[in-house]
This record gives structure tokens, C-alpha cells and sequence, in this order.
């Protein structure tokens, strides 16, 4: 059995609480063994490292001292953020003997940084230590029919030297997962562009703007749902797409899935268990395409000039 | 600013680059392509008193396809750490909520080692004097249980304190 440090952010114990109770079910089914960091904090994204640089650097400090102090070499991050943050300082430190140093003055009474234990986003795990293939052969119910576009935001690849993990561009993990479940990942282009983040509060206008262009080209491109695996995604995605809809004049009506949830679906867990009356977007329409068989001719595309001379001729 | 953001600014050719990727370069008084010039050109002034700095998520998407490969986002953070050191202030309303959003979020994690999402959301509506922003969101996210009503704080929420006072002191003493 893997056994892993497990760092869950603030907003598992709210806003994501179905990512946290869901991401523990398919670890379960996958035999991955979850211990909590005791008395973990808040690692302070995005505001810490906005207003100052010593204490951006040691509330992420005092969570990485605490973990080294479990056996385990490895910790999973839920949030995306927070892996952001953690994997940050844990790169700076283990760089900069002299910040290291001043740092740890903060954290003085928990011990002293050693830079041990590796950080990972849990989608990151989950595509690298356990493997879309594994993940496959624990699939009992495939999401066969189910179009998905697979949203990535900019803090789980980027900067590319920070995360060393997918491509910052044009990321691919989540999409082989979610096909290892049998669903199928569109052609989305708006995988890494910004959902406006923290400004979801202090400035909402930002967040329509940006997150209404990331619905619209979902929709787009075919999709009848959208999966992420960072919590203020989700959040900006879902709890304000009404507002999002009303700002763009138009209707989107689509549903945002932690990937864990779609996992834990195909691994054969009720529906009940997944926590999907806690969505603002409803899930149920998007969930009937499980199953539906699309006919071959849709997937052509037909060219611009067909169209157009098929409607003179009407 | 070289030093403190650990990106070299002289490198920039003004290609524009950044300007195109950023996501939220429209909201911002200037791009970051001016804001790099700036600094180039030794504009303190116009480059801390700009919205610029304080509308970078730090999404990193401009340095990724910076052809001088600069760490913009770095440098952005050093603009504004620097100008809220030296008391910079512009008081742009948006801006003043912006800063007042990340000074709330750092109090709760002061207060309680970990972020309570319903009561932050609340002192911002009470300290930027817009009581009904979002309550229309508020009885579908409490139902749901989106937003839970309380917090777990932290058995050792004053060894959080403690170090905000020493973060503190190493701030002052930069």
C-alpha cells in the first residue's frame, strides 16, 4: 500500500468539500493510504505573497517542516493553489540556503527545514505515481458518451520550472485520465488561460470576463462538461456561472466535475456518495450522455462552403 | 529591482508578447511591456503608482512565452512589494478593494490559522461599504452547504501569531 502526506487547503473543509471526500474514495479504491499533516495551516495564496515576501514564504514553510516530520517522502496537495505556494517556497528554499535560514526564524518552535519531502498536486499523483492505466483497471461503470473538456488553470503546469509537470501550454494528464475512464476529452483550447482566481471576491467583473470565455469555449468544443482540479476553478466556474451567463447575455449550462468525482462515478461508487446536490450548475443532464452511443456522421465536420451552398439552396 | 526579483528587466526587447497573453492586461493602467520600460527607463514613480502590479494574478502565463524567458510575475511582485514598503498608494477604488481583499484574507489566517471563506466574504462587504455584494448567492451556497457557517481554527493558532509578529520584524529590518 503507497501511503502519502496529504495537505488538503482551507477550502476543503468548505467550498470543495466534494473534492476532498471524493479524492479519499478513489485513493481507498486505489490502495494509496492518505495521512494528514497534524495541525497543518493556511498557506497563504494568493494574499501572503501579494502584500509581503517573509511571511508568502513561511506559512508554506511551516507546513513542509511539519511533514518532514512523517515518515513519508511525499505530499499531496488538493488545492491547486496551495500546491502553487508550497512548491514555491519548497523550490526557493531548497535553492537559497540564506532565505532557508531567515525563514525558519518564523518557524522556529516546529523544527528546522531539512527540504526532505517532495511536493505533488494530487493530479499530478495521480497521473504520475499511480498511472492512467492502473486507474483503468479499477473502472467498473466507463463514462462512455460523456464529453469532457478538461480544465487546467494556470497554477497546476505554470511556471514551468516551478511545477517541472505536463506542459504549461497545452497540459494532457487530465485527459488521459478521464479517457482511462472512458469518457472522451475535447479539443479545448482555453485549458491553461486564467479563470480570474482570487479576484472572484474583490473584483468579480474580472472573473466573468475571464471564466465566461472559458465556458463559452467549452461549450464550444463539444463538451457537456467540465472537469478541474483546483477549487477556486471550480468555484468561478460554477457558483457564478449564473451571474457569468447573465453578464455574456447568454446560457451556458454546464457542469464543473473535480476529477475525482468522475473517477469515483467510474470506479462504481452511488451517485449519492459524490455530493453533486452541492453543485450550482446541476449535473444530471450532463451525466444522462453516459451510456449514449453518437452516430458516426455528427463527428464530421462539414466544410465552411457545403454549409453555405446548401442554404441557397433553400 | 533586478535584485529583488531575481529577473533581469534590461533583458527586454519590448516584443509585446506579455501584453497579447495576459489575461487581465485590459484592466490594467498599463501593460506589463510598459511597465518592463519603465523600470528600464527609471520611472519609480509612474511604475509603483500604476493599477498594473496590483491586477497580476500571478498566472505566469506571459513568462512562459517570454522569448527573453524574464520572470514577469517576479517582477510585478517586486514593483508592488516595493511600493506598499514605500507607501505608493493609489487610491483607485479598485485597487483599494483589492488590497483591502488580501489584507481581510491575511487577518483570518491570523486569527485562525486557516481562511474562513463566509467571514471574510462578509468583513470585505462591511469594509468596502457594499453590504449586498454577492447576497444573492448567499441563501443557494449556505443551503448547499458551499460555504460552511463556522471554522475549525488550528489548537496551535498562536504559534500562527507568533510568527506573523517575527515575519514581521524581518520585514522591518530589510
Amino acid at each position: 500500500m503507497k501511503k502519502l502526506t496529504y495537505f488538503p487547503g482551507c477550502s476543503a473543509h468548505g467550498t470543495s468539500e466534494e473534492f476532498d471526500s471524493t479524492l479519499k474514495l478513489v485513493l481507498k479504491t486505489l490502495g494509496v493510504e492518505l495521512e494528514d499533516i497534524p495541525d497543518w495551516n493556511c498557506c497563504g495564496a494568493t494574499s501572503a505573497h501579494v502584500m509581503t515576501e517573509n511571511l508568502a514564504y513561511a506559512l508554506p514553510m511551516r507546513n513542509l517542516v511539519l511533514a518532514e516530520r512523517l515518515e513519508n517522502t511525499t505530499m499531496g496537495i488538493a488545492c491547486a493553489s496551495c500546491y502553487q505556494r508550497m512548491k514555491v517556497t519548497k523550490v526557493h528554499l531548497d535553492e537559497n540556503p540564506d532565505l532557508a535560514k531567515r525563514i525558519n526564524t518564523t518557524v522556529a518552535e516546529e523544527g528546522t527545514y531539512k527540504g526532505s519531502v517532495n511536493v505533488k498536486s494530487m493530479l499530478q499523483f495521480a497521473y504520475e505515481d499511480i498511472g492512467p492505466g492502473t486507474i483503468k483497471s479499477k473502472v467498473t461503470k466507463p463514462l462512455t458518451g460523456l464529453k469532457v473538456a478538461c480544465y487546467y488553470g494556470c497554477l497546476l503546469t505554470r511556471p514551468k520550472n516551478i511545477t517541472g509537470f505536463d506542459s504549461p501550454e497545452y497540459p494532457v494528464s487530465m485527459d488521459r485520465i478521464c479517457e482511462a475512464l472512458g469518457a472522451t476529452a475535447t479539443e479545448f483550447d482555453y485549458k491553461t488561460e486564467c479563470c480570474g482566481a482570487s479576484f472572484s471576491i474583490s473584483n468579480t467583473e474580472v472573473v466573468e470576463s475571464l471564466s465566461g470565455k472559458i465556458l463559452e469555449m467549452a461549450k464550444e468544443s463539444g463538451a457537456h462538461a467540465i472537469v478541474v482540479a483546483c477549487p477556486l476553478c471550480q468555484s468561478n466556474l460554477d457558483m457564478r456561472q449564473p451571474d457569468i451567463e447573465k453578464h455574456q447575455g447568454t446560457r451556458y449550462d454546464i457542469p464543473v466535475f473535480y476529477f475525482t468525482q468522475l473517477m469515483a462515478l467510474a470506479f462504481g461508487y452511488p451517485a449519492g456518495q459524490l455530493k453533486f446536490p452541492r453543485h450550482i450548475v446541476p449535473v444530471e443532464g450532463a451525466l444522462a450522455n453516459i451510456g449514449k452511443v453518437e452516430p458516426e456522421q455528427e463527428k464530421v465536420k462539414k466544410p465552411i462552403k457545403a454549409v453555405a451552398a446548401e442554404s441557397e439552396v433553400e | 529591482m533586478n535584485k529583488k526579483s531575481g529577473a533581469n528587466v534590461l533583458e527586454c526587447y519590448q516584443c509585446g508578447k506579455c501584453v497579447s497573453t495576459c489575461p487581465v492586461s485590459q484592466f490594467m493602467d498599463f501593460p506589463p511591456r510598459e511597465i518592463m520600460q519603465m523600470i528600464k527607463l527609471g520611472l519609480k514613480n509612474e511604475a509603483y503608482m500604476a493599477n498594473s502590479h496590483w491586477f497580476c494574478l500571478t498566472c505566469s502565463a506571459c513568462s512562459g512565452r517570454c522569448p527573453r524567458e524574464i520572470d514577469i510575475p517576479a517582477v510585478m511582485e517586486a514593483v508592488r512589494h516595493l511600493a506598499i514598503e514605500e507607501n505608493y498608494l493609489n487610491d483607485s477604488k479598485k485597487v483599494k478593494e483589492i488590497r483591502k481583499f488580501h489584507e481581510i484574507f491575511l487577518d483570518m489566517v491570523k486569527r485562525y490559522g486557516r481562511n474562513y471563506e463566509l467571514r471574510m466574504m462578509a468583513e470585505f462587504n462591511i469594509r468596502t461599504r457594499n453590504l449586498f455584494k454577492d447576497m444573492h448567492l448567499a441563501p443557494k451556497a449556505l443551503l448547499k452547504g458551499k460555504i460552511p457557517l463556522g471554522v475549525k481554527p488550528l489548537k496551535s493558532a498562536k504559534a500562527i501569531r507568533r510568527m506573523y509578529q517575527v515575519a514581521d520584524k524581518l520585514e522591518k529590518n530589510k
